[in-house]
Formats: structure tokens, sequence, C-alpha cells
């Protein structure tokens, strides 16, 4: 069941937040209120597609979104945290994103149990807090957005400081289950054992994050599991075995960024790898570099991914039987039908800080994908050239 | 050749004066009154990392000029970074930022009120006797 909040509503307790006193500057020490709101406006000025739900008219509500956090101190070390968030895109659910526990048994030693963002890559888990990175949207070649974004469980986080470095040990374990979007059809999706070990190095002015993530994935799609079933049955077991609907995923990423006061260069490459059927191994990466002049923040940047999906088994016999055959082409027709999200995004854009919490950004980014692939165009004619230039225009406002 | 040393002198005094205007002291309400930190350990201090003293930071206003000197000299990023850290870490639950008080005053005024406070403050500032005065930077 998905959920979205109407683009009105939003709009209305945005205006509403405005007025109100400052939330979280006025609450007591024990209960502190917080929150973030972003509305991006996006046009692509090709007619003949459709990027990231984005079209050739201006519209409000593919990322639009708010989020009310609240943060309750029970005793010294232990806090309870709950995050709501309302997304105005219709292919995202809103309701409750984070609400866990915290215990804090000593400075450098912290307990989260419950339901989290899964801190795959670097920005996973703020994703909708554009405000916290200066990019109008994080580029959908790095950050594909079919990703599982929460998870229930456990996650540890300790700190070493010395006078050389800080590092941050992370780990976590849990599980994920909840409707998914693969391959252009939605299905039930369950990840059990999933955990993670993140390590992050600030030294000087570089931070550099590596970490892996691996669980076990199985999906809901009975076509495909019946169909593998009568292959299994009839003896191609290597074909029935290419349409399984479980498997290992696992997740490998590494990013840097230098930071000074006048410039910035981030990079960030990752690999995901899926053991089951319609989920490709991808490949991406992203540089991005920016200038700093006060109250503005210029940035140019590049994104690139590859996807593959593992290739079809062929030990189905082609031209003995006019039944086998029928077999072997309704099999390869499940292959041939998968979507390649291959893609290279060169972006411009620029960010104003207006005030502490408030901040408008505004980029141009050109998208191009492969003659035969999708590279997350949705369109029509199959002659669309692949090609589109995507603007947008962020409003981010923490409070 | 007086009135060049004259204007020599006052060069000097205005140079020093505004040297000592632009330093930034970081000041500690502690009863271990060696303690001295790196520039390194009060970032990590003032950017909510842990250090080896059981020490809690407060912090002037973004618009603040002493807190614009301390970005600039300590922690080496813009206001609106470290806005977008703050909020980053808030909202994935790793760590707060620090309180905020409206003035100097009013931070030598926390300091002495409470026990393992510490606080950045302006060079030129006098600091009473049961402060420490635990990093300098000019």
């Amino acid at each position: 069941m998905m959920y979205r909040i109407p683009y009105l509503l939003l709009v209305s307790s945005l205006v509403w937040l405005s007025f109100a006193p400052s939330l979280y500057a006025e609450t007591n020490d024990k209960l502190q209120l917080s929150g973030f709101a972003r509305v991006v406006m996006g046009y692509i000025d090709d007619k003949d597609a459709q990027y990231l739900g984005y079209d050739n008219s201006v519209s409000v509500d593919q990322e639009s979104l708010i989020g009310l956090q609240a943060d309750y101190q029970i005793l010294d070390s232990l806090a309870v945290t709950g995050q709501l968030i309302g997304h105005t895109a219709d292919q995202r659910d809103s309701g409750i994103e984070w609400l866990y526990l915290t215990y804090t048994p000593t400075n450098s030693l912290r307990f989260k149990l419950g339901k989290q963002r899964t801190p795959f890559l670097n920005y996973s888990d703020v994703i909708d807090v554009g405000y916290a990175y200066p990019w109008a949207t994080l580029p959908q070649q790095t950050y594909p957005r079919h990703f599982f974004s929460t998870f229930d469980g456990l996650m540890a986080n300790y700190e070493i400081s010395n006078s050389l470095f800080v590092m941050d040990i992370e780990g976590y374990w849990g599980y994920f289950e909840d409707d998914v979007m693969i391959a252009e059809r939605q299905m039930k999706a369950e990840t059990d054992d999933l955990h993670g070990l993140i390590n992050t190095i600030h030294i000087n002015n570089w931070t550099f994050r590596g970490s892996y993530h691996q669980g076990k994935t199985s999906v809901e799609i009975d076509d495909i599991t019946q169909f593998s079933n009568l292959l299994s049955q009839i003896g191609f077991s290597e074909s029935a075995k290419s349409l399984a609907t479980d498997g290992l995923t696992e997740v490998f990423q590494f990013s840097a960024s230098y930071e000074t006061l006048d410039y910035f260069v981030r990079a960030e490459l990752n690999h995901i790898h899926a053991d089951f059927v319609f989920v490709p191994d991808t490949d991406g990466y992203f540089i991005s570099t920016g200038y700093n002049y006060f109250p503005f923040t210029s940035y140019i940047s590049y994104s690139k991914n590859e996807t593959e999906y593992e290739q079809p088994a062929n030990d189905i016999p082609l031209g003995l039987s006019p039944q086998l055959d029928s077999l072997a082409y309704g099999y390869l027709a499940i292959f041939d039908q998968l979507p390649v999200d291959s893609s290279e995004a060169f972006t411009l854009g620029t960010r104003w800080d207006l005030q502490a919490g408030l901040a408008l950004k505004g980029e141009v980014s050109l998208i191009r994908g492969k003659a035969n692939d999708r590279a997350f165009f949705t369109f029509d004619d199959a002659d669309f050239d692949r090609k589109a230039l995507l603007y947008l225009l962020a409003l981010e406002w923490v409070f | 050749m007086k009135k060049y040393l004259t204007l020599l002198f006052l060069c000097i005094i205005s140079f020093a004066k505004l040297e000592a205007a632009e330093a930034i002291i970081v000041v500690a309400n502690t009863s271990d009154k060696s303690i001295q930190l790196s520039r390194q350990q009060v970032r990590n201090l003032f950017m909510g990392g842990v250090i080896p003293y059981n020490l809690d930071a407060i912090a002037l206003p973004p618009e603040n000029q002493t807190r614009v000197l301390f970005n600039t000299k300590v922690v080496g990023l813009t206001e609106a970074r470290i806005q977008s850290y703050w909020a980053q870490m808030r909202f994935t639950g790793r760590k707060r930022a620090p309180k905020e008080v409206d003035n100097e005053s009013s931070v030598l005024e926390y300091l002495e009120n409470n026990i393992d406070a510490i606080g950045y403050l302006p060079g030129d500032i006098s600091i009473p006797d049961n402060l420490t005065v635990v990093y300098t930077i000019r």
C-alpha cells in the first residue's frame, strides 16, 4: 500500500510551520522537536520521455517532502527518536521512517535499536534531508531510488579519536520487509540477516568512508517461481536456477572527500551485486567539485553507472520440438524484457544559503544513455535518443 | 624621522590590537588547570566528536562574529557547511550540535555556572580566575 501526501497539504504545513515559533529551539531539554522540508521543482526539456517522474511540464510533486522528528531523553544514557516523513511522490511511502531507542553507555559507544535507515552509501541515511548536501538531488546513477531504504534491527557505533584522526566504526544487523519496485514490477521483498560494517576516517580536511553490506533477499514473483519450478521438473536445472527469486545481496562502497573553506571535492563509488532474477549487478560512481563564495556554492559533477544482468542459461535445446522451442522462447523473453539502466549525468549547479537552515539550489543535468538502454527514462517512442536536460530548483529547510 | 617613528609605533599598536581582537581563546570550567588542547581536539569537540576529557561544548549563534572567526580558524569550514553537517548528524541520530547561547557575555556566565562546560571567546576578553584557557589561536 503506497501512501503519499497531497502537495497542498505539504504547502499548508510549510506555511503553518513558518509562522510557528522555532520548534527546535523552544522545546524543553528532555523533548526536542525538529524537522526538515524540501520543495523540489523539476522539468525535462524532452517531450518524449520522463526521468525520475519529471516530464516536459514543471512539477513539484516528485521529490518534495516534509519530515518531523521528535527526540525524547528518557534517562541520561537512553533516548527514543521517531521520524515521520510525508512524501508527495507516489513511488515513496509516507509514514514512520525512523523509530529507535538510543543507548549511549559511554561518550564513544552508542547503540540504536529499532527501525532505521540503511546506511549503504555515504548519503543513504540522509537522502531526504536535502539541506545536508550541496546538490539539488543525489545522482540516480549512484543512489538508485529502488533500493530498500530502512531496516529493523540493531546498530552499534564506536568512535576512536587521537591527535591524527577520528575514526567511526559502525556495525548493524537486522531485517527488511516491504514492497519494492524492481524491473517495473512491484513485488514483496524480504531481506533477512542484513548486516554491514562501515568505517569512516577523518584526517585533517579528508574524510574516507568504506563499507560492506550483505543480506539474504527473497522476492515474491509467483509467475516466475511457477515457471522456474516447471523448468526444474522437466530437467532444465540451469535455466530454473537462473530464475531464482532468492539469493545474496551485497553492496561495496567507498567514498572520499576533501573540504576547505574555499572548495570541496567529493567522490563515491559502489558495486551492488544480487544473486537473484531481475536485479542486475551495478557499478556506479560520481565525482563532484564545488567552490564556496559565501553565501553561494557552485559545483560541477559527473556520475555514471553500468548495469549488467546475468546471462540466460542455454540448456533448453532449440529446434528439437515446437514445445521445447516455445519453452525456450518463453524463457528468453523474460530476459529480453529486462530494462538496462546504464547511464551518465553531467551536472552544473549552485546552492545559495539564504540563512542558517534555509537554502535554495538550482541545477541542470544532462542525462545520457545508450540507444538500446532504458537509462532510467520512461518513454513510449523507441526512437527516443536517451538524452535529456533535467532542470531542478530546490528549496531546502531545516528547523 | 620622529614623525615616521610615531607612525610606525601607531601601526604596531593597531596591528597588535587587531591581532588580539582576531585571536580566539577556548575556555573551560575545569578543576584540572593543566589541560591544554590541540586544534584537532578543539575541532573534534565542537563538531560532536570525543576527546579524552569529559567536556560539554557550548557555541555562539551562526551570525556571531566570534563564531565566524572560530569556524574559519579552528574548524576550517564555512558556516553553511557546518549547518549542513549538523542537519546530517541530527536527522541520522548520530550527534547533536552544541547548545547555543546568545552572546559572549552569556558564554562567560554559562561557563562560570557549569562545571566541565567549554566555549570559545574573543582573545581580548578578560577571563575570571576560576576558568581556564585551554587553547589559543591567533
